[in-house]
């Protein structure tokens, strides 16, 4: 998989707009799904397409340092963490894309006519997924790398320029924090 | 779980536990322990509960025209890349003195624009977070004259207190360090005499540390004096 990676680069660093296709659509699930724990869905898609573009025009100064992935994992906190930012700081809350992904799970339950258990599974992951966009920044990025995006210390380390310790701290925090906050989902946490 | 301390202990060996991270001795110590102890079994079984949920939150769909749209908001190719992407589609170029002139030429100026774009784009390294960095001084203080040894933990020294000791600065009990940091929100405690663990009352913002106190937070930014950088 990665070796393809590395031939796709290769060309797509030529100029080759086929081959930087293939790798969109190879890595663009994990990328927006990165962007939509980060930001909500409501600012998933565009900050995701940002990621693209950003590697697409610093691909002459990737060195196949690390895994591609990797690269565009990086690329892909930092611009959602821009994008936080300029939110945060045009006063904007996160409440309208919590909002969004209410509205979401309610209607993907609505038009499946979802049974019982898995409504509550829909009501489950959309209570977690606000619980973690409410995490303070540092332990959200750090949550959904480890546990969402299923990666390991090293590969975290290497997307966040932080070392392992301070991560490991990071996620701990994150779980006890959305363990306390998650408490009263009855015979789930607690 | 019966005092602060071991629950403490308890608690570093559950969330170790969690990230697979014990020995294979460390393992069954643990355990065995949570056949005896409900409190860390329940604790366990929570964190178990919350990372499977996690790692089975439903990805999104990736919408049908998302590759097209990325691939139109891409700039146009550079000469360097349309002449890179001729010679290595195979095609048969007709070589001639002059010709090889003229692509010397063009390559010399492709590798120039490179050059220049690369010092002038601030997002090739600055966006990555690599090099470049600018570090800014962040002065902590702490008044506490009765102290022996005060040290700080946070976020920027993977909360290892012994990594960065504050000297005392003043006869009536000032303590004081200087830490460079990248721009980025920390959270720290000071430690004092090795085992009393102190928010800054000089910290501008406070959060609760998930743990059952608060640690202090600073934002390092290069436009704003932080609240501990005194």
């Amino acid at each position: 998989m990665e070796q393809d990676d590395v031939a796709l680069v290769h060309a797509s660093q030529r100029g080759d707009r086929d081959a930087f296709g293939a790798l969109i659509s190879r890595h663009a699930p994990s990328i927006l799904s990165l962007a939509t724990r980060m930001m909500g869905p409501a600012d998933a898609d565009d900050v995701a397409q940002e990621t693209f573009v950003a590697a697409y025009k610093a691909l002459a100064a990737f060195k196949f340092d690390s895994k591609f992935s990797t690269w565009l994992y990086r690329i892909g906190v930092n611009k959602c963490t821009d994008a936080l930012r300029a939110k945060k700081s045009a006063g904007a809350s996160i409440d309208g894309a919590v909002a969004a992904d209410d509205d979401t799970v309610a209607a993907q339950a609505a038009d499946h006519q979802t049974p019982h258990w898995e409504l509550e599974q829909l009501e489950l992951a959309g209570e977690l997924d606000r619980e973690i966009r409410a995490l303070p920044d540092l332990y959200r990025e750090s949550f959904i790398l480890k546990h969402v995006e299923g990666l390991d210390y090293d590969e975290m380390s290497a997307i966040l320029g932080v070392n392992r310790d301070t991560l490991k701290m990071r996620v701990y925090k994150a779980r006890t924090l959305l363990c306390r906050s998650l408490a009263h989902l009855e015979g789930t946490y607690r | 779980m019966t005092n602060t301390s071991d629950d403490m202990r308890a608690e570093e060996l559950v969330q170790r536990f969690i990230d697979q991270e014990l020995t294979a001795e460390e393992r069954m110590q643990f355990v065995a322990r949570l056949g005896r102890d409900e409190a860390l079994r329940r604790r366990a079984m929570e964190l178990e509960s919350l990372v499977l949920d996690a790692s089975r939150l439903p990805r999104p769909i990736v919408p049908a025209g998302f590759t097209a749209s990325v691939l139109r908001r891409l700039p146009e190719p550079n000469v360097w890349q349309r002449l890179s992407a001729a010679l290595w589609t195979g095609r048969t170029l007709q070589w001639n003195l002059g010709g090889a002139m003229a692509v010397a030429a063009v390559l010399v100026l492709a590798v120039s624009a490179l050059v220049v774009r690369d010092r002038r784009t601030p997002g090739t390294s600055g966006t990555l977070g690599t090099s470049g960095t600018p570090l800014l001084p962040v002065r902590l203080v702490m008044m506490q004259p009765g102290a022996k040894v005060v040290q700080v933990a946070g976020d920027f020294n993977g909360w290892n207190p012994a990594q960065t000791p504050l000297e005392r600065v003043s006869a009536d009990g000032a303590w004081s360090v200087t830490i460079p940091l990248k721009p980025g929100r920390y959270a720290y405690m000071f430690v004092v005499d090795g085992r009393q663990w102190v928010a800054d009352p000089f910290a501008s913002e406070q959060k609760d540390d998930g743990f059952g106190s608060r640690n202090a937070v600073v934002d390092v930014r290069p436009d704003v004096k932080t609240g501990a950088s005194l």
